[in-house]
């Protein structure tokens, strides 16, 4: 992809990702998830998901599967209250961007 | 590089970390390595690149200026940032080319008593086309007016030599119609000179003029 993208954005695609599994879901599949959509590296992902728990976005618990311990995330209220955010900064973001790039959209 | 190699080394790396954070990110790479399964180890330590760079991107999970690129975080004081802006320009770019500017300026030297004649020819060239199309403006507007004014004499002159010699008098006349029509035609012609050919030279004398200031500007 020719566009980076900034923090904001990862944080946003992660909430969303991570909102998409009530139960939560795990690390690995997290950085498949969003590697569907944009092109990180895989190493790319821990300190964003670390950040998101530290920042109460997240919480992680550890269940049991296939014999061994596997951590999982889950969003928060607080993450939740979070996406929306993002979500309405990104509409409107991307409502301007398409303005300037298609045009005025005739209604 | 095994995967237990990889890990190894990244604990070792992660050493001065506080003992749960450091705890944290081995386990989180253990998952990553067990959910991945055993049949992509390779292809995840490749992806990963090495125990180097997973360390340096938990580390810099603190610092507030980073960016995330398809090459993972980048900070702008990190000096693996790899866009469009830090790749080299080429070499023709960077520095201006000293033999390139002394042939030129050679070039210039030698040139000087051709192109100076040359040049000189040009604008007496252009000096003259602009006098003659003067000339032939003050011509139309000089004509413009003394045509008509000739040509309602003659008409008059005509009518009252009609009573006295009608087929000279009707020449006359006639010979003056024709003259105002002209003339009127001619006045026409410079309303339209002065309203739109007139502002058009001067715009492209002055374009012509500022041509080089402006070029001098941009070089400089």
């Amino acid at each position: 992809m020719v566009f980076n993208t900034g923090a904001a954005l990862l944080d946003a695609i992660v909430l969303a990702v991570v909102s998409l599994d009530a139960g939560g879901t795990y690390g690995y599949k997290i950085t498949q998830d969003v590697r569907q959509v944009i092109d990180i590296s895989e190493s790319t992902l821990y300190p964003v998901l670390r950040r998101l728990l530290k920042d109460g976005c997240l919480e992680v618990y550890d269940m049991e599967f296939g014999g061994r311990n596997r951590r999982y995330y889950k969003i928060t209220h607080a993450g939740c209250a979070q996406l929306n955010l993002y979500r309405s900064e990104w509409k409107i973001y991307a409502e301007k961007i398409n303005k300037i790039f298609y045009g005025e959209k005739k209604a | 590089m095994t995967r237990k190699e990889f890990m190894q080394r990244l604990e070792s790396l992660l050493l001065d970390l506080p003992d749960s954070e450091r705890r944290e990110a081995i386990q989180y790479y253990n998952d990553y390595f067990d959910d991945a399964g055993p049949e992509n180890e390779a292809k995840v330590i490749q992806e990963l690149g090495s125990p180097e760079l997973v360390a340096h991107t938990i580390r810099t999970d603190t610092c507030e200026n980073g960016e995330y690129t398809e090459h993972g975080y980048e900070d702008p004081s990190s000096n693996r940032r790899q866009d469009l802006s830090s790749v080299p320009l080429p070499e023709s770019l960077k520095k201006p080319n000293l033999w390139k500017a002394a042939c030129i300026i050679l070039l210039c030297l030698i040139l000087v008593p051709i192109i100076v004649p040359i040049f000189m020819a040009v604008i007496l060239v252009l000096v003259s086309i602009l006098i003659g199309i003067l000339g032939i403006t003050v011509g139309i507007v000089a004509a413009s007016i003394v045509l008509p004014l000739s040509g309602i004499l003659l008409i008059g002159y005509g009518i009252w030599r009609l009573f006295l010699l009608p087929g000279v008098g009707l020449t006359l006349g006639g010979v003056g119609c024709i003259l105002l029509a002209v003339g009127i035609l001619l006045f026409i012609l410079t309303v339209w000179i002065i309203k739109v050919l007139l502002p058009l030279c001067l715009r492209a004398i002055i374009s012509v003029i500022r041509f080089p200031l402006r070029k001098a500007g941009v070089v400089k």
